[in-house]
């Protein structure tokens, strides 16, 4: 297990420097940089000017050289400056990355909470009625964009109480009470996609798991609905979406950008957007650094969950 | 009734009319409260002298003072209207060729430093480029308005003179704008990307990037009384449904930045209680056409699109009834400067839609397009949705002449790049104006060879008219000739004037005194006036 984690985490820093090249290189040969930035917010280009800038930044130096500078940074540990905020990138990152894991992990609680339980319940009452609303409800979750139901929350909130989460982002430190409620909407809002998707896979691998041979002999033993069901079907039927689990919450972290614009939520995935705009290369590649290792640590706690989950599978053996 | 005493009711019914015809006693301003409002955008600095964003002179303006600022109560703003800051009073002198200041000696900045004649000459040596200038700005984008400045002398504390080689009435209208803070000499001016030291009404409690600007009342504030409010909070709000909703629910007392009429006017409809105010403003829609490249050389091709685009259309349509015609220059009556109604009336674009567009038509045939061989162009704009909406008008108008045109979206981070180097053959834009002020628009927009004269029109007989217009120093003799200079511009086509776009403010009726001028954004946000009825 250890040699398999460790040709794991070689793989994934292979990995990552390849993301950090072809984020780098296409935040280069994206037309406009941040000096033309600065001067389109004057509405003025000064050309003298302009270079001058682009020499301080040291943006007006090849792409190999602006990579390798970056990377000794990095092994220096430092992310760099903002070239908007003229701070470090770290100042800028730091504050947001607990408000998006924070969504994305309610996020992810919701959609277990009410993906699994309906897609089992749907699973085992097939072609019921029960099956049918279930089925209609993932559909429409499937269907509606997060940031539309987001959008008709606030709405219907604002027309129905008079009232909406907090446009201020609250740290669950100061007042845990006042966060929860300023999170509880869009974690819902994008928990329901969420959960329509996991409900459908939990849904159809349940259904080919109800129909082995040892869920039949476990009914034949005389064994309750619930051990059958939640102890024999369901973990055996988990892989698939422990698989979408870890999907889910990597898309989560870099795809919230929407839900946090329309709830004013001070996240890493809009500032992400904004940054990107304004062309500020430290903090856009140290982001997309940040959720490419988000990605490969979730797919690397999926590969080790397969393990716990189904002892069949070994891991470091031929 | 006896007639005696129906005599003698008549001072009682007299008394009883005036006293109803008298107006409310005002009711006394009470102190407290957090003003909690939403900007255009986040800023991207608190450097007012370093950017040319609406965003910013909002957010920075409480922090700073002004020489002398706009009067916060008179709704247009003129010469006239404009009052002391940190100045107690000025003069002109040698025929407006020097500016004297006096100023106030019980100012400090927010770090408790005295303020003194030497911060006003490091302010505006450094905007103004002077060589010996202690500090240079990375960006400058006022230089133009300083250009006539000589020298600056602070001869003691307490006096500053603004020495200028030609008279320049506009000089004192440029230092009231919102563009125009003092900065203090012994702040680095890196640090004015995060942070705010100023001597004004409010101090900066905390500025988290693209989430707040928060500020706490100043108590050493120089004017005795102000501010009211105990604080500011400009809240970051991006998506506009959320900003409806936030002053909906309570969480804004104010909104409307960057707003349209039917945005208002849904914010009032759902809640009715709520007070929209709408006022004309400085920023106009206007076409660029690029006089550099053919066919925009010819101007029967010019004078044809500017025919094509129906102003009645454009107001109904993208404006949604939110904006006034007008020329180069705010039209009366929100502006100071701008044509007679009479004669903006006569603008081409302004008369029978369809006899325009058969001008039109003529026109492009005579420059040999029609039918067979159409005016193939395509019509650049940003990709901002108040852009494109007009944009998208522009074309469907175009097209009815038989102009073959195409909408091109530019990124906002290529926009002004692109316009500089007039890449582009025409293009639909937004200009704000700083000031309601012939210098601040025509030398900007107009002259030969300015950077922000993004469609390259050149003129000479323009260029003497502007210069000579910001030298005379009789009112209506100025005014006359930089009319005769609106229409000028008007004919040759230089940067037709779609119209000038209205404002909107929506706020909850215990919002107090919260200003709204007819002729500029930019001015009004000292906001130490403004108090909460609660």
């Amino acid at each position: 297990m250890r040699g398999y984690i460790t040709k794991r985490l070689l793989i994934a820093v292979v990995t990552l420097l390849g993301m950090s090249m072809v984020i780098f290189v296409l935040m280069r040969i994206t037309p406009g940089n941040i000096a033309d930035i600065m001067f389109e917010s004057a509405g003025y280009v000064d050309q003298a000017d302009k270079q001058k800038i682009e020499r301080e930044l040291g943006i007006d130096q090849p792409i190999p050289v602006q990579y390798a500078n970056w990377l000794g940074e990095l092994t220096r540990g430092y992310l760099g400056k903002s070239y908007r905020y003229e701070r470090p990138a770290w100042d800028i990152i730091k504050p947001r990355l607990p408000v998006t894991l924070e969504l994305a992990c309610l996020a992810m609680t919701f959609s277990m909470i009410l993906g699994i339980p309906f897609g089992v319940i749907s699973a085992i009452r097939q072609d019921r009625p029960i099956d049918y609303v279930l089925r209609v409800v993932s559909l429409a979750g499937l269907s509606m964009p997060s940031f539309w139901l987001g959008m008709i929350v606030i709405l219907l909130l604002v027309r129905s109480l008079g009232w909406i989460p907090s446009v201020t982002y609250v740290s669950p430190v100061d007042d845990l009470r006042a966060n929860l409620a300023q999170f509880l909407f869009p974690a819902l809002a994008v928990g329901y996609r969420s959960s329509a998707l996991i409900m459908r896979i939990t849904r159809s691998a349940m259904l080919e798991v109800l129909r082995e041979d040892y869920i039949r002999t476990a009914w034949a033993k005389g064994q309750r609905e619930t051990s059958v069901v939640w102890r024999h079907a369901l973990k055996n039927a988990s892989l698939p979406v422990i698989t979408l689990l870890g999907i889910e919450f990597a898309f989560l972290i870099g795809g919230l950008v929407v839900t946090e614009t329309v709830f004013n939520l001070p996240g890493v995935a809009r500032y992400l957007v904004e940054a990107i705009q304004g062309r500020d290369y430290p903090v856009v590649q140290n982001l997309v650094m940040f959720i490419a290792i988000i990605v490969v640590m979730a797919n690397l706690s999926v590969d080790l969950l397969y393990a716990w989950v189904d002892p069949r599978i070994k891991y470091g053996k031929a | 009734m006896p007639l005696r005493r129906f005599v003698r009711l008549i001072p009682v019914a007299l008394l009883l009319v005036v006293a109803l015809s008298l107006p409310a006693p005002a009711q006394a301003p009470k102190s407290g409260g957090v003003l909690r409002i939403h900007p255009l955008s986040a800023p991207p600095s608190l450097s007012p002298h370093e950017e040319s964003t609406i965003a910013v002179v909002q957010q920075a303006s409480p922090c700073f003072s002004n020489l002398a600022y706009y009067d916060p109560a008179k709704r247009q703003e003129s010469v006239d209207t404009i009052i002391p800051e940190l100045a107690e009073k000025w003069s002109w002198q040698d025929n407006y060729r020097n500016l004297v200041f006096l100023l106030r000696k019980d100012v400090k900045w927010h770090d408790g430093k005295p303020f003194t004649s030497k911060d006003v000459k490091y302010t505006f040596d450094m905007v103004r480029g002077a060589p010996d200038a202690e500090a240079r700005l990375k960006v400058n984008p006022r230089k133009l308005w300083y250009e006539n400045v000589e020298h600056i002398e602070a001869p003691d504390p307490y006096t500053v003179v603004f020495r200028l080689k030609k008279p320049q009435p506009s000089l004192l209208p440029m230092l009231a704008s919102g563009y125009a803070p003092v900065y203090p000499e012994h702040v680095p001016l890196a640090e004015f990307k995060n942070k705010c030291i100023g001597t004004g009404p409010y101090k900066l409690k905390e500025n988290r990037p693209g989430e707040f600007v928060e500020y706490v009342r100043n108590p050493d504030y120089f004017v005795k009384g102000r501010p009211y409010l105990d604080g500011i909070k400009w809240v970051i709000i991006k998506d506009r449904s959320t900003q409806l909703a936030a002053l909906q629910a309570g969480q804004l007392d104010v909104a409307g930045s960057g707003w349209n009429k039917a945005n208002a006017e849904t914010a009032k409809k759902g809640k009715p209680q709520l007070v929209l105010i709408e006022n004309d403003s400085n920023v106009n829609d206007n076409v660029l056409v690029n006089f550099k490249k053919a066919p925009f050389t010819d101007i029967r091709v010019r004078r044809a699109f500017n025919l094509a685009l129906d102003r009645k259309s454009y107001l109904v349509g993208p404006r949604q009834g939110g904006a006034v015609f007008g020329g180069a220059l705010l039209p009366k009556p929100a502006g100071v400067w701008g044509l007679p109604v009479a004669d903006v009336q006569k603008l081409p674009g302004m008369g029978d839609s369809v006899k325009q567009k058969a001008e039109a038509k003529k026109l492009l045939a005579e420059a040999g397009f029609g039918p067979a061989s159409p005016l193939k162009i395509t019509v650049s704009t940003r990709a901002l949705a108040i852009y494109v909406d007009t944009a998208s008008w522009m074309v469907d108008q175009l097209r009815q002449v038989g102009i073959d045109a195409t909408l091109e979206q530019i990124e906002t981070g290529v926009w002004h790049p692109k316009m500089t180097r007039l890449e582009y053959q025409v293009a639909l834009n937004l200009t704000g104006v700083g000031i309601d002020d012939p210098d601040a628009q025509l030398f900007e927009n107009y002259r030969c060879g300015s950077q922000r004269n993004f469609s390259g029109y050149c003129s000479e007989e323009i260029d003497r008219l502007m210069t000579e217009q910001s030298q005379t120093l009789d009112k209506a003799k100025r005014l006359k000739l930089v009319n005769e200079i609106d229409r000028k511009l008007q004919a040759d086509g230089a940067r037709p004037v779609l119209g000038w776009g209205k404002q909107y403010a929506v706020s909850w009726p215990y919002v107090k005194n919260y200003p709204q001028h007819d002729n500029s954004i930019y001015n009004v946000s000292r906001l130490q006036d403004v108090w909460l009825d609660k």
